[in-house]
């Protein structure tokens, strides 16, 4: 990653007693920011907790000795299903319980949730950060009809009601594909939800990025690179975009929390996730109804999700805090850290 | 900072363990079965119904529901909450004398006794009206008011009804072609017939024995023809019980107060205990079990009938007090697990999957004792007659290797259709089958389209899971409807198995020539005998009813019949 000098900045550490003077990148000065904020340290030690998790969970499941489709009903009372002993089940061999009625154990089944969740939710901000950056270039950069017909797209994307189109497109597309006898793989539904987030997910990020690029074509080293004759390609990636990786990495940060929050809503409405495939919002919307019942069962789903969502966000306000320290005063002010990338990346602009 | 924080764990962790949960919750008796006569004495038809222990007289019964109740218009009412509420307002020529564990005596209402079979070929039926019943405004309930509520459910626009008495007068499917209520008002349709003010005469073409069961149905409730209002009378029934409607507000509230002249003598089961009966509609399944829970104000005379959902099951019977409060019943509502014969034609194959069924792991998985009760049968225990067998016993967890065996090392491929709202129960039974060596194939429907889609003859799929609600606790409404394959259809089929097997369709046109009450025991083996030979499908479970009412409710039963609470002996106390 190559900032322009333009962009370095006054704000590195003075030279202590002028000895030792050593040339750091603005990429190695955030990354020294990003150390010394114990926050985004913590919820950074969390998100890698919860990425090992999610991607050594065969492994767990071995060591565990249980797995994510197991069923031990006969560890539950035959009044109501609900699991004999205290707090949902919880034992030595089922360390968060076992689920009422089904009798499968928990604590493998959240492992594996993670999976599921986090793979759909990086997938998808993956997919709408590329779509929204490609279009959001191309529209800031090149202007006049590109750029009036891509806002047309954009405005026509953000009309669209999003849960009426995904409750009417995930039915009919099963069907499309799959016969009245042929089960539905779990790998459809993913690539399914993943598409219809990425459908309408890319908005936010191409509007971003197009004020960005506005706001910086006419500087003097866009012009300068323009004078030399450099070709669009150039222009767009070698000029304009390591300019804007800073918001473009925290709207990414702050995109992946809203769709493991997103597809756990989808599940609920019957159009994500299926039992008995191991998911947050299947299991968090299943266990809502045992509120009172068995709370241990809301508790661990509920907790989990909540560590993950808050984890990504606090990184990513922390990550923003680092990549651009001018908007840390205003950035802690602002009420929603979304509303804070753009208020960060306008002042930037200035 | 990190004290706090450990503390409010600790405390949310305490608050789910401080309890444990040990298995001694309540079950249902599952050794109960129906015990059902018609009575033959004319006096057991007679008034007043025996008083109930500790009933006093006044307050207002309040009966919480999430949604209304789909029809007033007695000749309309079909759901279960309307077939309990209707006996407050609609009388009928038969009722059921029922104590509330399974023991019926179907007895006469309006009439004087459940029919007389005239020519004893159960194809002419008389029925004598009692005297001194009297409608809301007091005039006199006659043969010639009954028979015009018959007449009127040949209306084409009073929809919802059962249609086995319109039926069977007509002897066609289509009565309402047959016979135009609206051309011919005034006229009887044909073979009702009033030949006196206290005589009601049906003849048909054909051998109807179950016409008393029938006639208890909320749909022979009389109407004198100046009061109908034809579909607004949903609004506002014309009362001949010992409640009368007095305010309506659809979806909101139905407030029902007494009818003074309504005289219980002339009733062999109805009381009269509370001043008022209010149906509340709105509260979830929860929402409404707190309430219940809370008994506070009007709550305290209150009954949720939605039940006690399975997430506060535990909290009730936790609780001394409230399993005071609580009624558990199994219900006549029987769920099996069909085969689609046409598509699983192996005998093996079907008979494999009834050693392979886990009822009790099932069981567990929707809800536990508290929701349903393990069946072997055909006919749930609450029908007459009812014989306990197990053609394939395998025990309550099903036996896999027996299953196996059956199989003889084949792994059949079969398509497990499932409702996309329980879909959980579609993983249980694909977790369970699949030990036994099925390969299942889990495939969703969606949930408003199910029952239609597995009624069509030639849906696709292999296995589905199925209920059925006789309207009357005899073999003749469930075995010959379930598994009689001359019946079969394109669509709309209650053979979801589709059998159809001369010598068993032969069996049940002997059977149901038969007189009633000789009738009982050739069901029960006739059960036995289709499943043995067909095997046409796994029983699973009835459903348990499991209620819960305020601490000044009283006299409130499960209905042997419908498996909902039934409220003719129902009173507040003082």
């Amino acid at each position: 990653m190559s900032l322009s000098t333009e962009i370095a900045r006054p704000e590195a550490p003075p030279p202590p007693n002028g000895i030792d003077i050593a040339g750091r990148s603005p990429g190695q000065l955030a990354w020294a920011r990003l150390r010394r904020d114990r926050v985004a340290v913590i919820s950074g030690g969390v998100l890698a907790f919860f990425l090992l998790v999610a991607i050594l969970a065969p492994l767990i499941e071995l060591a565990y000795g249980i797995g994510p489709y197991d069923q031990f009903q006969e560890k539950l009372r035959r009044s109501d299903g609900m699991p004999l002993g205290y707090a949902g089940g919880i034992s030595g061999e089922h360390w968060f319980g076992l689920e009422p009625g089904s009798g499968r154990d928990i604590f493998i089944r959240l492992v594996y949730g993670i999976r599921t969740s986090l793979l759909i939710a990086v997938m998808a901000a993956l997919l709408t950060s590329l779509i929204g950056i490609t279009l959001g270039i191309l529209a800031g950069y090149l202007g006049g009809w590109v750029d009036a017909v891509i806002g047309w797209i954009t405005d026509l994307a953000l009309a669209l009601p999003f849960l009426i189109f995904a409750l009417a497109v995930m039915p009919t597309v099963e069907l499309r594909f799959y016969g009245p006898r042929d089960e539905v793989p779990t790998w459809f539904r993913v690539a399914v939800l993943i598409g219809i987030f990425a459908t309408f997910g890319w908005t936010g990020m191409a509007r971003l990025v197009r004020g960005q690029v506005i706001s910086l074509r006419e500087r003097e080293f866009v012009e300068a690179a323009r004078a030399c004759g450099a070709g669009l390609g150039h222009m767009l990636f070698r000029q304009l975009l390591p300019n804007l990786w800073a918001p473009i990495l925290v709207s990414f940060s702050l995109a992946v929390p809203a769709y493991v929050t997103g597809e756990a809503a989808l599940s609920f409405l019957n159009i994500g996730i299926r039992d008995p495939t191991p998911d947050f919002g299947v299991m968090i919307f299943r266990s809502i109804d045992y509120l009172q019942g068995d709370p241990a069962y809301v508790f661990f789903p509920g907790i989990t999700i909540f560590a993950l969502v808050l984890a990504f966000n606090l990184f990513g306000d922390a990550l923003r805090d680092a990549l651009d320290p001018r908007s840390a005063m205003s950035a802690r002010a602002a009420p929603p850290p979304g509303g804070g990338v753009d208020a960060a990346a306008t002042k930037d602009a200035r | 900072m990190r004290n706090r924080v450990a503390a409010a764990f600790a405390l949310v962790l305490v608050a789910g363990a401080c309890s444990e949960t040990t298995d001694d919750g309540p079950s249902v008796d599952q050794q109960r079965t129906a015990t059902g006569v018609i009575a033959t004495d004319p006096k057991d038809s007679l008034g007043p119904a025996p008083e109930v222990l500790g009933a006093t007289k006044g307050g207002t019964f309040t009966v919480i529901r999430e949604v209304k109740i789909s029809h007033l218009d007695p000749q309309r009412v079909y759901s279960f909450a309307g077939l309990v509420n209707a006996p407050l307002y609609a009388r009928t020529l038969t009722t059921w004398k029922d104590d509330g564990k399974g023991n019926l005596t179907l007895v006469g209402d309006l009439a004087q006794t459940p029919g007389t079979n005239v020519s004893n070929d159960c194809k002419v039926w008389e029925f004598k009206v009692k005297d001194g019943v009297k409608f809301e405004d007091g005039r006199p309930i006659t043969a010639k008011e009954i028979a015009y509520g018959i007449a009127r459910s040949f209306d084409p626009d009073l929809t919802g009804g059962p249609t086995y008495v319109q039926e069977w007068l007509a002897d066609s499917a289509d009565y309402d072609t047959k016979w135009d209520f609206k051309a011919n008002k005034g006229a009887l349709p044909p073979g009702l017939t009033t030949p006196d003010d206290k005589t009601i005469r049906f003849e048909f073409a054909k051998a109807h024995c179950d016409l008393p069961f029938a006639l208890s149905l909320p749909a022979s409730a009389p109407l004198p023809p100046d009061k109908d209002t034809g579909v607004n009378l949903d609004n506002q029934p014309f009362s001949s019980g010992p409640y009368k409607i007095t305010k309506h507000t659809p979806g909101v509230e139905i407030v029902l107060e007494r009818n003074e002249h309504w005289d219980p003598a002339t009733d062999p089961v109805r009381h009269q205990y509370p001043d008022k009966f209010v149906w509340t509609f709105g509260p979830d399944p929860n929402a409404g079990a707190n309430r219940v829970i809370a008994d506070s104000g009007p709550d305290q005379s209150a009954l949720a009938f939605n039940g006690v959902p399975s997430a506060l099951v535990s909290q009730v019977t936790g609780n001394a007090a409230l399993k005071e409060r609580s009624i558990i019943s199994p219900t006549p509502t029987e769920w099996r697990l069909s085969i689609n014969t046409q598509r699983v034609t192996d005998l093996a194959t079907r008979q494999a999957l009834n050693y392979a069924i886990d009822r009790d792991g099932f069981i567990k998985s929707i809800g536990g004792e508290t929701v349903a009760a393990p069946v072997t049968t055909l006919m749930p225990p609450a029908t007459i007659g009812y014989q306990k067998y197990d053609a394939y016993p395998a025990g309550a967890n099903g036996n896999p290797d027996k299953a196996k065996e059956l199989l003889a090392g084949k792994t059949p491929a079969l398509v497990l259709g499932v409702g996309d709202d329980v879909v959980e129960r579609g993983t249980q039974l694909k977790s369970n089958l699949e030990k036994a060596g099925f390969k299942i194939t889990l495939k969703t429907i969606p949930a408003d389209a199910k029952l239609d889609e597995t009624k069509k003859k030639d849906n696709p799929w292999d296995l589905y899971l199925d209920s059925w609600a006789a309207d009357w606790p005899s073999g003749a409404s469930i075995l010959p409807v379930l598994f009689d394959g001359r019946s079969i259809k394109a669509e709309g089929n209650s053979n979801t198995s589709y059998v159809n097997d001369d010598a068993i369709n032969s069996e049940f046109d002997r059977v149901l020539a038969m007189p009633p009450a000789d009738q009982a025991p050739e069901w029960a083996k006739l059960d036995e005998r289709i499943m043995r030979e067909l095997a046409p499908a796994v029983p699973v479970y009835v459903e348990v009813a499991y209620y819960l009412h305020g601490s000044k409710a009283g006299g409130v039963f499960v209905s042997s019949v419908f498996g909902y609470p039934s409220f003719v002996n129902a009173f507040v106390k003082q």
